[in-house]
């Protein structure tokens, strides 16, 4: 059985006895493929691939006719909760009320419903509707021949900024170079990395434990917002590096003026399609003048998620990577 | 002769008296069972609502701390939930009913308190799981006072019964 195949078969024991015994009978091809699965109640059950939604009948079969799609009922909506929740959702309050709650393996389970509001904000997720389970795959390797582009040559690493449209394969490329420039296998030995895994997309921690693999050298602020963590980092961890996903938050660019000038490192993330798009964005506007970034590396989907569409340097010029 | 007819007495005695004490027993048994039960859910509670511990290590704490005699049914909860996969907790409270009846001599009232804990535990948040243990205790003390009553009423009651019985046949016999 492929690796693939095994992470799905362990992520759809998750869930609701009848929905298991309907997935399982998905093709065993696009097991493999599938990113989401969506179960909202009194809709018929989508998985998506490749950036496009299907419907799922009762027999597993994959197909765009809603006469055939199997519906959804609440107890389907409820029983996955439960067991994704451990059957603890007083357990899990601070993440349900995050929006999210991760599971063994690292897949995030997003939750439709409705917001309770207390004295501390959003207390909980009552009536739950819907839930959207993104399974994590580690794509191992994909970042090797990258990490020579991204180091000078006095051995340093150069501040990185990964560009990508969403769904794009970002968060895998980042977590990939987090594991290389932490283990040290292309340089000499590997750098001290803080990861600030805000949305606990890059560790997947769970119990405390990183379901990914992220490096020997990595410490892990989990479920903390990118511009608290940035700054007990800088006072706490010790950090060569500090990576984060997705930032573009006024506050995030502070504290990474902050991170800068104790003189660490830098990789993260941000949505666009491109480098000028980026630009364009007020909040990134400082990071833009002061020329932090020495490398960007631009995502699209032209050979698949993933694919590498350029890698330009600190002027925007193309560095000349090619992807084989 | 007389030997032997005294040896019969014996027996006859001997044999009434501990059916009657086994009798009274079942009441002490319950009422033991009530209170054991009630200490393990008094962990649960605990367990849940001060250390938030996700449910299934919770079900084992309690049987790690509470009584032998009981708590091993909060670990055969857990064993079926977690490897049935179950769609609630309530369908596991439920595959253990008949071990409450055949173990702990319940009556029919104290196992149904006692699944009904089933349909809410874990459900909600602390402040709502707080209350419902709130409720499930208090139905549970009811029970042992009830449990209580009756056993200082008919453990003595089958006790002196089996006795008596055990002496009125010898005295018919002989």
């Amino acid at each position: 059985m492929k690796n693939e195949q095994i992470i799905f078969n362990n992520l759809i024991e998750n869930l609701n006895g009848e929905l298991r015994r309907i997935l399982s009978n998905i093709p065993v091809d696009y097991q493999g493929k599938i990113e989401e699965i969506r179960l909202r109640r009194g809709r018929p059950l989508m998985i998506s691939y490749d950036g496009k939604d299907y419907l799922v009948s009762k027999g597993g079969e994959i197909s765009s006719d809603m006469t055939k799609a199997f519906i959804l009922a609440d107890n389907h909506i409820q029983s996955s909760f439960q067991i994704i929740s451990n059957y603890s959702p007083y357990a899990y309050l601070e993440e349900i009320s995050r929006g999210y709650i991760t599971i063994r393996g690292g897949h995030r389970v997003g939750i439709g419903g409705r917001v309770i509001y207390g004295n501390r904000g959003i207390e909980n997720i009552g009536n739950i509707s819907s839930l959207n389970i993104r399974i994590a795959r580690e794509v191992l390797g994909v970042s090797n021949k990258l990490i020579p582009h991204l180091i000078d040559r006095t051995g340093y690493f150069i501040n990185t900024l990964i560009i990508s449209p969403p769904q794009c394969g970002k968060t895998t490329l980042l977590r990939d170079i987090i594991r290389n420039l932490s283990d040290g296998h292309y340089h000499k030995q590997g750098y001290k990395i803080s990861v600030i895994d805000e949305r606990s997309e890059l560790a997947g921690m769970y119990n405390g434990l990183a379901q990914n693999q992220i490096g020997i050298r990595t410490d892990v602020l989990d479920a903390c917002l990118k511009s608290d963590g940035i700054i007990m980092a800088i006072r706490s961890l010790s950090p060569d590096i500090i990576a984060v996903d997705e930032i573009g938050g006024e506050r995030d660019i502070d504290a990474i003026n902050e991170a800068l000038r104790a003189g660490i490192r830098l990789i993260a993330t941000i949505h666009g399609d491109d480098l000028r798009e980026v630009r364009g964005k007020p909040s990134m506007r400082a990071l833009f003048q002061d020329k932090i970034f020495g490398r960007y590396i631009i995502l699209d989907r032209s050979k698949g998620v993933g694919s590498i569409r350029d890698i330009l340097d600190g002027s925007g010029n193309s560095i000349g990577f090619k992807e084989v | 002769m007389n030997l032997l007819k005294l040896l019969f007495a014996l027996c006859i005695f001997g044999t009434s008296s501990i059916i009657g004490f086994s009798y009274g027993q079942v009441f002490t048994l319950r009422y033991e069972n009530l209170l054991y039960l009630e200490q393990c859910i008094k962990i649960l509670e605990t367990e849940i609502v001060f250390a938030t511990s996700p449910l299934p290590e919770a079900l084992s704490n309690v049987a790690r701390k509470g009584k032998a005699r009981v708590s091993f049914v909060f670990e055969e909860i857990k064993k079926d939930l977690i490897s049935n996969r179950r769609d609630s907790i309530y369908e596991s409270f439920l595959a253990i009913e008949k071990i409450l009846y055949e173990n702990f001599h319940f009556k029919k009232e104290d196992v149904e308190i006692f699944i009904s804990l089933g349909r809410v535990l874990g459900s909600s948040d602390r402040l709502d799981q707080a209350k419902i243990f709130r409720l499930i205790l208090n139905q549970i003390e009811g029970q042992i006072g009830e449990a209580k009553e009756e056993k200082n009423q008919n453990e003595k009651l089958y006790r002196s019964l089996g006795i008596i019985t055990g002496i009125g046949i010898v005295i018919l016999l002989l």
